[in-house]
């Protein structure tokens, strides 16, 4: 029996090393040539070579994109930590800037640092979008927000004739669209969506963080946006399946209104381009405030990267308005430079108006430890709790609050 | 067995010391930022809900999987036993085939025949005027649903193991029985199962280790929802571990399950044996 088992060993081993060495190589390349490897999150690294051409050309320094899909961003990034073998730049999501940051694996990015490069001045990108504290390791990229979608045909069919502006309208409207009959709904409240109920928080003229800096959800506010919540599944507006598609959802007119962000209009665009002009957007309902999400992806520098410098001049040209415009054009996502935002390029489009104009008042998540995986999981377990599978609002509030008890920001 | 040791025995090692810490991300990338807690992971893991609610789903899911994965797979291959020309073989590799289909396109196909906007099987149910179900949104259902699809790509490796012991029966026996006069079902049910009793072991104590490892279907069709209802022990961890970066805690959890499946696996040896001594 001895023998077979080595002859299998052989060429696992070899296997094993060829998978090892495919690893490392694609790192230790980056290091070789002085390109840099770029961590670009879901399916943008195709535009972003494009994007970074001329970065290429005036500098010498060739671009390396890697697609990251945003299921597996917290793997890849465990495994550099833990290997120590990171890309040279990575796109980080807002809502994990504070996990990343916690790591010590990113470059600090202090005044010191950042001397030579002025375009990297917390004072050129939108309030909010700075990381935690002082310990400043990123610097804004994309913007993202969220606003109001509806059918403005669907919506015109039922005798309304402009969008809701406040969350009773809301409700009011979703339950006159839902009585449209068996499979209709009115409105479509993303299972996933964390940031939903803090919104409307907001738009109560609350937040989720108390003066003492922690998390705090036994506030009128709050209770008036879980009456909210919750009342929209009380009137039979939502769907209550996990799998609903919310893309094909809006473009067959199940659900003709839903709060989402700008992707949202390039999903739909590019699956239904018969229905323009048939949708619009509007800002965020609210009663007290008209507050939305600011969300986006900052960029930071991987601290062990052997090219700090190239990183840096990375940053700055795509820090640049005109690089900023480039990349909406190219990937239409948002900028978030004050100077590119105010572009007349950008706000001639209504739909993009109306985006920066809710990017204007709108606030990030707060950076609380881990939002994703426990602040934000438990406030959404406890919402769908009580709307999916009835459970009772006061003992599931009080669950929340004990499990998020002492979580503070900073 | 070196290959054992580094990849068998040493992460479980490795887990032991890690599962008394407080492991995280931070701790990865500096490991002065590592604390020991003692068994503080293990006292926190015992009173989360969220825990014993995967561990009572995994127990769920093997009780309703393990017991249809065996009876279906000896039943298929019985049949499949009777013939040896073209169109069996065919069928055999047909059976075979959920075996060998990449998971992630496996639970793209099942997603949509179970979605309940535009899933088929929705179609099929109101063609014959019965309401949509909510297949993978439903607490209970969803139990059902991803068990279906692990039985559905489970049986094919089994169906193979019976297939190979019931060419291993000799034809005597057979023949012997049938000029007795032996029924059908008689011939199965005294000749064919007890000698397939090594088979039988085989699948059942790799089939019960796999559904005590469940992690795959929940993890690609409902990403463990609704509400953890399809959470299995696996799931739960990967979920601590890699989503919530919470290493020591994973561990811990990791350890449990591991003890778990020793134990049953030594109860199953243990049956095995008395019932060899006979």
């Amino acid at each position: 029996m001895r023998r077979p088992r080595l002859a299998l060993a052989a060429p696992i081993v070899a296997a094993c090393s060829l998978v090892l060495a495919a690893c490392s190589g694609s790192v230790s390349a980056a290091g070789d040539t002085g390109a840099l490897t770029v961590w670009i999150m879901g399916d943008s690294a195709v535009p972003f070579q494009r994007l970074v051409r001329p970065f290429a050309d005036q500098t010498g320094i060739r671009v390396d994109p890697v697609a990251i899909p945003w299921d597996s961003i917290d793997q890849k990034f465990t495994t550099a930590v833990a290997s120590g073998e990171g890309p040279d730049v990575l796109q980080i999501g807002l809502s994990k800037l504070r996990t990343f940051a916690d790591s010590g694996a990113l470059l600090k990015l202090d005044d010191q640092t950042l001397r030579d490069h002025p375009g990297l001045a917390a004072a050129e990108f939108l309030d909010g979008m700075a990381g935690p504290g002082g310990d400043q390791v990123s610097v804004p990229w994309v913007g993202d927000t969220r606003v109001l979608f509806y059918r403005t045909d669907i919506l015109a069919a039922q005798g309304i004739s402009r969008p809701p502006v406040t969350w009773d309208e809301v409700r009011a409207d979703a339950r006159i669209l839902a009585g449209r009959g068996e499979g209709s709904y009115g409105y479509y409240v993303p299972q996933w969506d964390s940031a939903l109920p803090v919104i409307m928080t907001w738009t109560q003229g609350g937040g989720i963080v108390g003066d003492s800096g922690e998390v705090d959800f036994d506030t009128p506010e709050f209770h008036r946006a879980v009456d909210i919540y919750v009342g929209l599944y009380a009137d039979g507006s939502v769907p209550t399946n996990a799998d609903f598609d919310q893309i094909q959802g809006f473009v067959s007119g199940a659900t003709p209104m839903l709060v989402s962000g700008p992707y949202l209009a390039g999903a739909v665009a590019s699956a239904a381009p018969q229905l323009n002009g048939k949708w619009s957007v509007a800002p965020i309902p609210g009663d007290a405030a008209h507050t939305s999400l600011l969300a986006g992806s900052n960029l930071g520098v991987w601290g062990s990267s052997d090219n700090r410098d190239g990183a840096l001049r990375l940053l700055d040209f795509l820090a640049q308005p005109q690089t900023q415009l480039h990349w909406f054009e190219l990937d239409g996502q948002l900028p978030v430079t004050k100077a590119a935002l105010t572009d007349p390029k950008l706000t001639a489009d209504p739909l993009v108006s109306v985006y920066v104009k809710q990017l204007g008042d709108a606030v990030p998540l707060p950076l609380v430890p881990n939002w994703d995986g426990e602040t934000g999981k438990a406030l959404l377990d406890t919402l769908n709790s009580i709307v999916l599978t009835g459970a009772d609002r006061d003992t599931a509030l009080r669950g929340l609050y004990a499990a998020t008890d002492g979580t503070a920001v900073n | 067995m070196i290959l054992l040791l580094a990849f068998g025995v040493l992460p479980i090692l490795i887990a032991l010391p890690v599962s008394a810490t407080d492991m995280n991300l931070a701790g990865l990338a500096d490991w002065s930022r590592i604390d020991f807690v003692g068994l503080e992971n293990y006292r926190e893991l015992f009173a989360d809900r969220a825990f014993w609610q995967a561990l009572t789903n995994t127990g769920i899911f093997a009780l309703l999987g393990v017991p249809t994965v065996i009876v279906v797979s000896f039943v298929v291959a019985l049949l499949l036993h009777r013939s040896e020309n073209r169109f069996f073989r065919t069928l055999r590799a047909f059976y075979f085939a959920p075996a060998v289909t990449a998971i992630v396109a496996v639970s793209l196909v099942w997603g949509y025949l179970l979605n309940t906007q535009f899933g088929l099987v929705n179609h099929l149910l109101s063609t014959v005027g019965l309401p949509p179900a909510q297949w993978l949104s439903d607490p209970v259902l969803v139990k059902l649903s991803v068990a279906l699809v692990a039985v559905w790509r489970g049986t094919g490796l089994n169906i193979i193991i019976f297939l190979a012991a019931l060419k291993g029966i000799p034809r005597e026996y057979l023949e012997a029985a049938e000029l007795d006069g032996a029924s059908g079902l008689r011939k199965i049910v005294s000749i064919v199962i007890p000698l397939l009793r090594f088979a039988f072991f085989f699948v059942a104590v790799t089939t019960v280790i796999a559904w005590l490892q469940f992690f795959d279907e929940p993890f690609v069709l409902t990403k463990g929802g609704p509400l953890g209802e399809s959470t299995s022990v696996s799931l739960f961890l990967y979920q601590e571990g890699f989503s919530a970066s919470r290493f020591g805690y994973a561990s811990a959890g990791t350890l449990v399950l591991f003890l778990i499946i020793a134990g049953v696996t030594l109860l199953q040896l243990r049956a095995r044996r008395s019932d060899a001594d006979r």
